[in-house]
């Protein structure tokens, strides 16, 4: 019985959790950008600087009418959201804050983010042909394709920290983490931010949303609720991939008192991951197609397997 | 009759399911989301299995790049919603194609129903034993594999490279032509 | 295309941490949003917010109808006799101005309605907070028009050594009753300065200012009368 307890306690703080970092994550960046632009941003809804703007959006977004074009596969349009959205659930589900706090730690939990994220973009592709529009299906080409290449540096920078600690579960890696790997490991750092934007369809990777050019892409014809869940997937893998950079390469809850504080440093360093990724959005112009692919080809993967090989020969040497 | 045998007997009957949908549907882009479910189920066979890792791969891959890649295939080409007929097969193709089927399942099941046996009991295999029996007993096999694999890659580079010769020689005068107007670029 | 796409890769690394760095000095200083509703902004005093009438100097001439670009403003008026005040004198019409208003809905805020007025009967004013929850509501009819009149800022000082307002020089000169020719003080006035360029006084301006001060005057009831027979 108290399994079932703990079971339900887990899945509530896991589903309590995708429902306010996203939101923590989304409002940062309503603040974040406006100063960076010399604006203020939200400033009245909840009273103080604009909280609740988040809040209010999705009232509005509840009212709305809930549309599907006549000509589109309605199942499969219909059910695209939950398909783009309950991955990232999942995935953070098995992230580790801290040794203690962790929903469901796997013996390799590494693998199972990573494979799990890897579903979210079916969602993409479905929205994009379901819609019967033709920027749809563009934006959900250019989606499948960004994904499809950057899939394969983040998956090789992820395994050269996974062969460096030694293990494939995230407690593990953090456990085996040690400040030195700042150093180490940058190459497939940087390696692994860069694909996490670019697997986020985030600006400057933003091809796919490309809104001069193919108005929303794979999310032009949603509404409502259903065009909301969109964009809390696209806000909860910022938060995933935050979390996961922070646990891979910056050591997770290590830091002071990290015996009783270590969910606190990993959630404050993956919220400065967030904040980067905000940053970045702010800084820089959309890359284009053919810049987008020769740098995944001709940058990322090479540095990702150089990082690979380096920390093989580091791992060979020092066992 | 434990929760394992429910779980697997479930996720055996979504793979069953899902794979003939995924056969039968009429919309050609409703088959590859079909086996979608279908790859996803027998990724959750192998976790009920006790092959974690092997379930977590079979997701990576199948479902996260397998799949995506057909899906993009299939929007390239004309991928109308709704059920197309003119690349539905004959009556006679479909026979053929069950009869087969039913065919393959029976020399399965006659292969493999008298050596089952007595139920096997399930037993974890941590990544670490797939990794020793990967490359520890297998090595060779696996890095015959992967050089097979290459030799692939290599060989769909080439053909995609490869040009009929009065083609090329149009290409050698284009590009001659182009590296003329433009002198830095060839540089 | 591989060595352009190449070039801006190599020297794009100083690029675009200055982007960054950019944006970051950007969040550490202060914010330009203006905070209106709570905060009233700083607007210059000539700001073109809305147009108000000053309903006793209309002639109901409707040069500014006529010019204005998509025709928003509306006039009314009809003719009144005044009997002549002398004996055997000569009996005298005006107008008298019945409507006078400027759909705002319309307005593209050009200002050629001001420009075009002789008689100084359209002022810019600043305010603008005067949006309707209703379109028609925006169509404002010459009271409320004339409400705006106390929000139409002074005119700006004249320069140092100018010549002095026309207004006032109207008041100041001798009445035109009195005067035995009518050129007699213009030409004084204008002559010396067109001779002595070195005179600091800006001199084109006041023969033209001249004329719409006669109006202003309370002794010119001679001149509002080609206006209305340029009407008919």
């Amino acid at each position: 019985m108290s399994d079932t307890v703990e079971v339900t306690l887990r899945a509530v703080g896991v589903l309590a959790a995708f429902l306010v970092l996203p939101l923590l994550v989304g409002q940062t960046e309503h603040k974040v950008m406006a100063h960076m632009q010399g604006r203020l941003g939200p400033m009245y809804a909840g009273g103080f600087h604009g909280w609740a703007q988040l809040v209010a959006d999705g009232v509005k977004f509840v009212q709305k009418e809930d549309i599907t074009p006549a000509a589109a596969d309605k199942r499969v349009f219909r059910f695209a959201p939950a398909v783009a959205l309950v991955p990232y659930l999942v995935a953070l589900a098995a992230i580790p804050l801290s040794p203690d706090v962790v929903a469901a730690d796997l013996p390799a939990s590494a693998v199972f983010v990573l494979a799990v994220t890897a579903v979210g973009i079916l969602g993409t592709l479905m929205a994009g042909w379901a819609s019967a529009n033709k920027y749809s299906l563009l934006g959900a080409m250019r989606a499948a394709a960004q994904l499809l290449s950057y899939e394969l540096p983040m998956v090789l920078a992820v395994a050269s920290v996974c062969l460096a600690a030694g293990s494939l579960s995230l407690s593990g890696i953090a456990a085996a983490w040690s400040p030195w790997w700042l150093i180490f490991q940058l190459p497939g750092a940087i390696v692994f931010l860069v694909a996490a934007v670019a697997e986020l369809q985030r600006p400057p990777f933003d091809m796919p949303v490309a809104d001069s050019e193919i108005v929303f892409g794979a999310y032009t014809e949603y509404t409502g609720l259903r065009f909301a869940f969109f964009l809390l997937s696209e806000y909860a893998g910022i938060v995933v991939m935050s979390l996961l950079f922070a646990v891979l390469y910056l050591g997770g809850w290590h830091g002071l008192l990290s015996d009783q504080l270590g969910w606190l440093w990993t959630l404050l360093k993956g919220f400065c991951i967030a904040v980067v990724v905000i940053w970045l959005r702010v800084a820089w112009p959309r890359l284009r197609e053919d810049q987008l692919q020769r740098l995944a080809w001709l940058v990322l993967v090479p540095l990702a397997l150089a990082q690979l090989a380096l920390t093989g020969v580091w791992v060979v040497t020092t066992a | 009759m434990t929760a394992l045998d429910v779980a697997f007997a479930a996720v055996g009957l979504i793979t069953a399911a899902s794979g003939l949908l995924a056969v039968t549907t009429r919309h050609v882009v409703h088959a590859a989301l079909w086996l979608v479910v279908c790859l996803g189920a027998v990724a959750g066979c192998y976790l009920v299995l006790g092959a974690e890792f092997v379930a977590l791969v079979q997701l990576l891959v199948y479902v996260g790049a397998i799949v995506v890649l057909v899906l993009f295939a299939l929007m390239l080409t004309r991928a109308p919603i709704g059920p197309n007929s003119e690349i539905s097969t004959s009556r006679l193709h479909r026979v053929l194609a069950g009869v087969l089927g039913a065919g393959v399942t029976a020399l399965l099941a006659a292969a493999l129903v008298p050596i089952a046996g007595p139920a096997v009991e399930r037993h974890d295999t941590s990544t670490t034993q797939v990794a020793e029996q990967l490359f520890g007993t297998w090595v060779w096999p696996f890095e015959i594999l992967s050089l097979l694999l290459l030799v692939a890659l290599i060989a769909a580079m080439a053909v995609s490279r490869m040009t009929r010769p009065e083609q090329a020689a149009d290409e050698v005068q284009a590009a001659q032509v182009q590296a003329a107007q433009t002198p830095s670029e060839s540089a | 295309m591989s060595e352009q796409a190449k070039k801006p890769g190599g020297i794009g690394i100083p690029g675009i941490l200055k982007g960054l760095a950019t944006t970051a000095r950007t969040m550490a200083k202060p914010t330009h949003t203006a905070e209106y509703p709570d905060a009233q902004p700083h607007l210059p005093p000539r700001s073109r917010g809305v147009i108000a009438l000053l309903e006793e100097n209309c002639t109901s001439c409707m040069l500014c109808a006529r010019e204005c670009p998509d025709w928003c403003i509306y006039i009314d008026s009809h003719k009144e006799t005044i009997p002549a005040t002398t004996e055997g004198g000569r009996e005298r019409q005006r107008n008298v101005l019945d409507r006078f208003a400027i759909d705002f809905s319309l307005c593209m805020y050009c200002g050629i309605c001001i420009e075009v007025c002789p008689f100084d009967a359209l002022h810019w004013s600043p305010e603008f907070e005067y949006a309707e929850m209703d379109i028609r509501d925006l169509l404002h009819e010459k009271d409320r028009l004339g409400q705006w009149m106390p929000t139409v800022p002074p005119p700006s000082a004249l320069d140092e050594h100018s010549a002095e307002a026309a207004e006032i020089g109207a008041t100041t000169r001798p009445g035109r009753l009195t005067r035995a020719t009518p050129e007699r003080p213009t030409p004084t006035r204008a002559t010396p300065t067109r001779a002595t360029p070195t005179q600091p006084t800006p001199t084109p301006a006041t023969p033209t200012r001249a004329i719409p001060t006669g109006q202003e005057s309370p002794a010119a009831e001679a001149v509002p009368e080609p206006a209305p027979e340029s009407e008919e």
